[in-house]
């Protein structure tokens, strides 16, 4: 759905990205990481035809950015780390002219202003002013006049910045429900907690770069993370598990290891039963609840 | 209906504001009126306050409206969401210049029904149309500069203060204070500019064509060119590329229209022993020197865009190159020409004074735009108001200091001047011109290592 190659953007003083390529496939919710000023937001904005590349190709939906921005600025929806509203207009309003602006027909404005209010949970607010919002519905309203359109690509740029716990857990919902809607998501953010729940992805960008050349994949439902803790130290536990087949270890010390192995009961019991087994005394055992900060660390340290 | 036309229709438009802009105009009309003749009258006759009414609400209040079209959307930080719509430039444009100043059309068309109705009843229907036609275009074209002047500040620049929107309206309202000026040159009442009885006719390329005429004709014409320009603008704004093709064209209409007018130097007994066409290729090349100092300051001096088109050229690639050239290397390219073409008709007349004279002239030109350019090169901020400090320092302090120490034989070192040997002049303007460029080609070829980064936040 987003082809990146060799993008090349430089500001006059400085490369911010640097030769990045990418793809992501429809129908997921991709995490962009890393550092402040790392060129997150750059890398965003070349996504949405924002900006025009010093070199390298962007596709979307497999329109090419530089040609046809226009084009792809009708077809996605773009929710930047600052954006305003027209506080003077009614929720109704901002929606149907948002819908209109993405050339949504007159008679089926009003239509798609409802859908979208719903879907964000606006719908009883229709007819107050963006002004009178609080906060988190303020940023309701954003995301209802960014899917409006129901674009087939979704940017979000530090989509959870400033909301309340509650808040958060609302948008998490409503993201993955847009994915399941057949939108490809792409959010871009430096807390990593708040991407946790809904990522299937993560693009660490890192000076300009992506950290390990690739997306990678942030949680797999047939393999899941798993963290062990031994109680005494033992300069062997990466050689050990290094050598079991199906698994594979992500980062270890003599006290901790990280890895992906089967979901399968079985399979797991007999892992536990060889560490016994061969001296290590496992004091903890289960699957790994920061998958999406495990993996940003890891692949940083790597890289 | 345009989006953002309805957008605005909902803003500007609301059944509050257009009574108490009704009421405030009648009340206003009706004061003028019981109090016409009287000592303590408020402005004049009705239709003065209706025009006066009309230049306030349209062109005073509608710069201002027109200027904070875009940069008010940028504050507020909506302009992203604009910018990913489907609404296309020309729709945006119109949307945007005529969407933010709805509300000053309203009262401006209750002004112009007084004010018409008045000149319908004394003056015939001609007259009426006329006088439409003329208070459309002033309106349109002195809200379409402040909006151009805005769009092309928003390329330059972020953020805007209020000095900035200010200056934006004045643009707009000297291109309306322009329009109104040279109007009334041709107004049978007398020349508002020179003092003088209007002429009926004005000399254009050696014919005499009626001035009413010739300059309703002018106005609708650079009023297209004002719109052309802020559809061209808008599209760079929503990140689509512009050929040079248009602005070649601009280039060639301007040249050949300020040629026209050659007539006008016959009286000047400095020139007078130099031939038409002399005349007319100096006026297209003085016309292209001030295109190209305005639009080197006006536009945004992008290094990184000059490395770009450094790189398509080194790899063959002339339409992209040639696509992404800016405005004022389009002017200078046909400062070039024209100067070229000047120079070997002076020479076929063996005038070799003022065909030095031009050529010193160019090289001056060279160095000021790569003064422009190198500043601009080296500080993001201030960079051009650092290059007018020198191009005040080179054409007017260093020659006073040169001239009050009595070295005259030095000033053909800051601009054209007589020398001997005649080459001498020319030698040292490019010479400076040449140098210069360097210095500001070697300032853009600069990269600077990247800023520091900080660690992500595990919260």
């Amino acid at each position: 759905m987003i082809e990146v190659t060799d993008l090349v953007y430089e500001y006059p003083t400085a490369r911010a990205l640097d030769g990045v390529s990418l793809k992501v496939a429809p129908q997921t919710i991709t995490a962009l990481v890393g550092p402040n000023g790392a060129g997150k937001t750059t890398l965003l904005r070349c996504l949405a035809a924002l900006e025009v590349p010093y070199a390298g190709r962007v596709t979307i939906d497999g329109l090419d950015t530089a040609t046809h921005p226009r084009e792809i600025h009708a077809r996605l929806g773009y929710l930047p780390d600052f954006y305003g509203l027209y506080d003077s207009l009614t929720v109704r309003r901002c929606l149907v002219h948002a819908a209109r602006a993405h050339g949504i027909a007159p008679d089926a404005a009003g239509g798609a202003a409802e859908k979208a209010a719903s879907r964000v949970g606006l719908s009883d607010r229709m007819e107050k002013h963006a002004g009178e919002l609080s906060r988190g519905l303020r940023q309701r309203l954003a995301i209802g006049q960014t899917i409006v359109h129901e674009p087939r690509v979704l940017l979000l740029d530090e989509p959870a910045a400033g909301l309340d716990p509650q808040a958060r857990r609302d948008l998490s919902t409503l993201l993955v429900s847009l994915k399941d809607a057949d939108m490809t998501l792409v959010v871009s953010s430096h807390i990593l907690a708040e991407l946790e729940d809904y990522c299937s992805e993560m693009i660490i960008i890192e000076d300009g770069r992506i950290a390990g050349g690739k997306a990678v994949k942030v949680r797999d439902v047939e393999r899941p993370r798993y963290l062990l803790e031994i109680a005494t130290a033992r300069s062997d536990l990466k050689e050990f598990l290094s050598g079991r087949a199906g698994l594979d270890v992500i980062e270890a010390d003599e006290h901790h290891a990280l890895f992906t192995f089967t979901r399968n009961p079985g399979a797991r019991a007999k892992l536990v039963r060889d560490l016994v087994g061969a001296g290590f005394e496992v004091s903890s055992f289960g699957e790994s609840t920061k998958a999406l900060e495990d993996t940003y660390f890891a692949q940083v340290k790597r890289s | 209906m345009n989006p953002e036309f309805q957008r605005n229709l909902w803003l500007e438009l609301t059944p509050r504001r257009m009574i108490l802009m009704v009421v405030l105009l009648a009340l206003v009309f009706f004061a003028t009126a019981v109090t016409t003749g009287a000592d303590h009258a408020l402005i004049g006759t009705l239709p003065d306050t209706a025009e006066f009414l009309f230049y306030a609400i349209v062109v005073v209040w509608g710069t201002r409206n027109a200027a904070t079209a875009v940069v008010g959307e940028i504050r507020d930080r909506t302009w992203d969401t604009q910018l990913l719509s489907a609404i296309g430039p020309g729709a945006m444009t119109w949307g945007k210049l005529f969407g933010s100043t709805i509300y000053n059309w309203f009262g401006g068309a209750i002004c112009l029904g007084v004010l018409l109705s008045d000149t319908l009843a004394h003056h015939g229907p001609v007259q009426a149309g006329i006088d439409l036609v003329y208070y459309l275009a002033v309106g349109a074209i002195s809200q379409a500069a402040a909006l151009l002047a805005s769009l092309i500040a928003v390329r330059r620049r972020s953020a805007h203060t209020r000095l900035d929107v200010f200056l934006y309206q004045v643009v707009g309202m000297i291109a309306g204070a322009a329009v109104w000026s040279i109007w009334s040159a041709a107004d049978p009442a007398g020349s508002i500019i020179t003092h003088k009885p209007a002429s009926d006719f004005i000399v254009w390329w050696g014919r005499s064509l009626d001035s009413r005429g010739f300059l309703l004709a002018s106005l609708a014409v650079f009023t297209g060119w004002t719109l052309v320009a802020c559809y061209r603008e808008m599209r760079l704004e929503l990140k689509m590329r512009n050929g040079s093709l248009t602005w070649l064209a601009f280039v060639v209409f301007i040249g050949v229209y300020v040629a026209g007018f050659d007539a006008w130097l016959n009286d000047d007994k400095a020139l007078h022993a130099l031939d038409t066409v002399v005349l007319r290729l100096g006026l297209a090349l003085a016309t292209y020197a001030v295109l190209t100092y305005l639009m080197v300051i006006l536009e945004p001096k992008d290094r990184v865009h000059y490395r770009w088109l450094g790189e398509q050229l080194g790899a063959g690639r002339l339409g992209a190159f040639w696509n992404g050239l800016q405005a004022w290397m389009v002017a200078y390219g046909a400062a070039l020409v024209v100067a070229v073409a000047l120079i070997a008709r002076l020479y076929s007349q063996t005038r070799i004074d003022e065909l030095a004279l031009i050529a010193a002239g160019l090289g001056f030109l060279t160095r000021d735009v790569a003064i422009f350019v190198a500043m601009r090169g080296r500080q993001r901020r201030g960079g051009d108001l650092a290059a007018i400090g020198i191009l005040i320092a080179l054409y007017w302090l260093a020659p006073a200091i040169v001239g009050g120490l009595g070295l005259e034989n030095l000033l053909m070192a800051f601009f054209p001047k007589t020398t001997a040997p005649i080459w001498l002049s020319p030698a040292v303007a490019w010479a400076e011109g040449i140098a210069t460029a360097a210095l500001a080609i070697s300032r853009v070829a600069i990269r600077n290592s990247p800023a520091g980064r900080s660690e992500p936040s595990r919260a």
